[in-house]
């Protein structure tokens, strides 16, 4: 079973009488454990395929399948639960809670919907920590951290509650090309080692190497020959 | 520990406005509640004298011992009812006294005949006995000698009980001497031979207070109560009451619109944080929770500073201030501020519902 499956998605922005077509008509397969880079221009919506395989926006049309299951209509409470259990988020601009230590911001993903933060949790908190290279910062807060720092502790985050996708929206633009393939070696390797399927959107180059395929995106349509 | 009480911890900053706007208001609410229940404290001292006792007025009197005459034959009917122990006359005039050196206060002047838990027996030589807001601020002792009245009946003080002012100080005498006393200097208010004004109606030993107060309810002619209802049908009590009940009221409704304020302000704020939050799987119950979790912190510690900052507070005023700090209002007060901190706190609901998980990303 494919662990994410884009069917005829058309995903339409309207501001006042402006429409955007920001998808038009993408069919897109992840297979399991596979790491697809989405390269486009800006505007091309990149990041508009991210949220709508995430379940944080609803398409206009077409259906949405992650792990077999068709989320296209559930509730707002179901998407909640939905992206808590099954989707790891890295956002563009990492996003940490300001005031929570490097090892909250992982366990924040525990307050939720009736987990608990136990021992369990926090010990897969200190192993991810420890796997990304930041054995000694757990007590840290954002602010104390460099930039590529705050990036592994988001990965971590998107990795904590074992999801089956995880959705990783430029991680790069903000680092210096080192720190930058640091980052991506890192995401590869939580990614692989634990048989997650991943999206990827870069602007970078540098990074096409880490995926398995690379998919084009242009005018919220997938280049031919993508799937 | 859940996301928002670190926050209110690591973060006190943030909220040091509304708990300083909150630590007032519950100064405001404890001095309040203080002078509502130092002023009918102050007005209603011989009536909560007779606490487990049952006080008869007449029908027709609305409970105001100053409207009501209760004759022998009723005073006879239930003295040989099932559960009484005994029944005695309570009769009061508004006096002065002269005590010392000429000058001379305002006092009601009681006759009574049954001993309670806060006063004794009426002295057999004509003697009384004194409150405390009598003899503290005037300097009475026992031994003194007061001159009561128009006709500056003295009297010798035999015994000094605490504070049972109604209004004025008051001062207790035999209904004998009482009698006397009010013939010499008022004989148009004396009440005819044979009647008083109330009776006090003392339960047999195990008999439950309010069973009998609804056994004897059914006698003709009088209306049997307990203290309190005679002191909630006192009209200067209904009107203090109303009145800063009323003021109460309003403090609260500022205190639930000041944190209303607050957190809908910071939630504005916060918009991103909560896109991210529900972005990562938080539903809008879980951020409620939160904001609410804050509210009720927030009010907590503005309680504990409140109260403190009251006890300082009516510690520095002058001592014959009616204040009172009662621990059943205080609770009140800390139950209303904790729950208007709650009920404002849901004002945020509208806006954290509308937070867009969407706008997380990118
Ligand atoms: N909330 C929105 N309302 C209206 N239009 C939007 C909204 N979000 C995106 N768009 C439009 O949809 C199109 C696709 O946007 P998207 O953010 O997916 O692009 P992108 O490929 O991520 O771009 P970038 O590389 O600059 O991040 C753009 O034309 C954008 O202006
Ligand atoms: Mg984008």
């Amino acid at each position: 079973m494919p662990a994410l499956q884009l069917d005829n998605v058309r995903k339409v922005y309207r501001t006042g009488d402006q429409q955007v077509v920001a998808l038009n008509d993408v069919s897109l397969t992840v297979q399991n454990d596979e790491m697809m880079i989405l390269v486009g221009p800006s505007g091309s919506g990149k990041t508009t395929l991210l949220t709508v395989a995430g379940a944080l926006l609803r398409p206009t049309s077409g259906g949405v399948r992650v792990g077999g299951a068709d989320i296209t209509d559930l509730d707002d409470k179901r998407l909640a639960g939905f992206r808590r259990e099954e989707v790891g988020f890295v956002f563009q601009s990492v996003n940490l809670v300001p005031f929570l230590t490097a090892k909250e911001n992982l366990l924040v993903v525990r307050q939720f919907g009736g987990s608990r933060i136990d021992t369990q949790a926090r010990k897969r908190a200190d192993q991810l920590l420890d796997e990304l290279g930041l054995g000694g910062r757990g007590s840290s807060l954002p602010s104390q951290l460099s930039g590529g720092e705050k990036q592994r502790v988001a990965i971590g985050r998107a990795l904590m509650n074992d999801p089956s996708l995880v959705l990783v929206d430029e991680p790069t633009s903000a680092l210096d090309s080192a720190l930058g393939q640091q980052v991506m070696d890192l995401l590869r390797r939580e990614i692989k080692g634990r048989g997650v399927s991943a999206i990827v959107v870069t602007h970078d180059d540098r990074v096409l190497d880490y995926g398995d395929r690379t998919v084009r995106i242009v005018d919220g349509a997938l280049e031919t020959g993508a799937q | 520990m859940s996301i928002a009480m670190k926050e209110l911890i690591r973060r006190p900053g943030r909220f040091v406005s509304v708990g300083g706007a909150l630590t007032m208001l519950v100064v405001l609410l404890v001095v309040l509640g203080g002078f509502l229940d130092g002023l009918e404290l102050n007005s209603t001292g011989p009536y909560r004298a007779h606490e487990g006792r049952l006080l008869v007025f007449s029908d027709g009197s609305e409970l105001l011992i100053q409207r009501s005459k209760v004759d022998a034959g009723q005073a006879e009917q239930l003295t040989s009812s099932d559960g009484v122990a005994a029944v005695g006359a309570l009769n009061q005039i508004e006096s002065t006294a002269g005590a010392g050196q000429g000058e001379i206060v305002d006092i009601v002047l009681f006759g009574y005949d049954l001993p309670t838990d806060a006063i004794p027996s009426p002295p057999v030589d004509g003697g009384v006995i004194v409150d405390e807001a009598l003899a503290d601020r005037n300097d009475v002792a026992v031994g003194d000698t007061l001159l009561i009245g128009a006709e500056s009946e003295p009297v010798a003080v035999a015994g000094i009980v605490g504070d049972l002012s109604q209004g004025s100080p008051t001062v207790w005498l035999s209904t004998q001497r009482w009698r006397e006393i009010v013939q010499s200097g008022n004989p148009a208010a004396l009440p005819p031979e044979g009647t008083d004004q109330a009776l006090v109606v003392e339960p047999s030993a195990g008999t439950e207070i309010s069973d009998l107060a609804a056994s004897l309810g059914g006698l003709d002619g009088i209306a049997v109560v307990t203290p309190d209802e005679a002191i909630k049908a006192l009209p200067v009590v209904q009107q203090q009451s109303s009145t800063f009940e009323g003021i109460i009221g309003v403090t609260f409704v500022v205190t639930l619109l000041v944190v209303a304020l607050f957190f809908t302000l910071i939630t504005l704020e916060r918009v991103h944080l909560y896109a991210v939050l529900k972005a990562l799987g938080a539903r809008t119950g879980n951020l409620m929770a939160g904001i609410s979790a804050q509210a009720v912190g927030v009010s907590l510690v503005a309680l504990i500073l409140g109260l403190g900052l009251s006890l300082a507070f009516v510690g520095l005023l002058p001592a014959d201030l009616p204040v009172r700090l009662v621990p059943a209002r205080l609770l009140q007060t800390a139950v209303g501020v904790v729950m208007s901190a709650l009920l404002g706190s849901l004002f945020t609901l509208r806006r954290v519902l509308h937070v867009d998980p969407a706008e997380a990303i990118g």
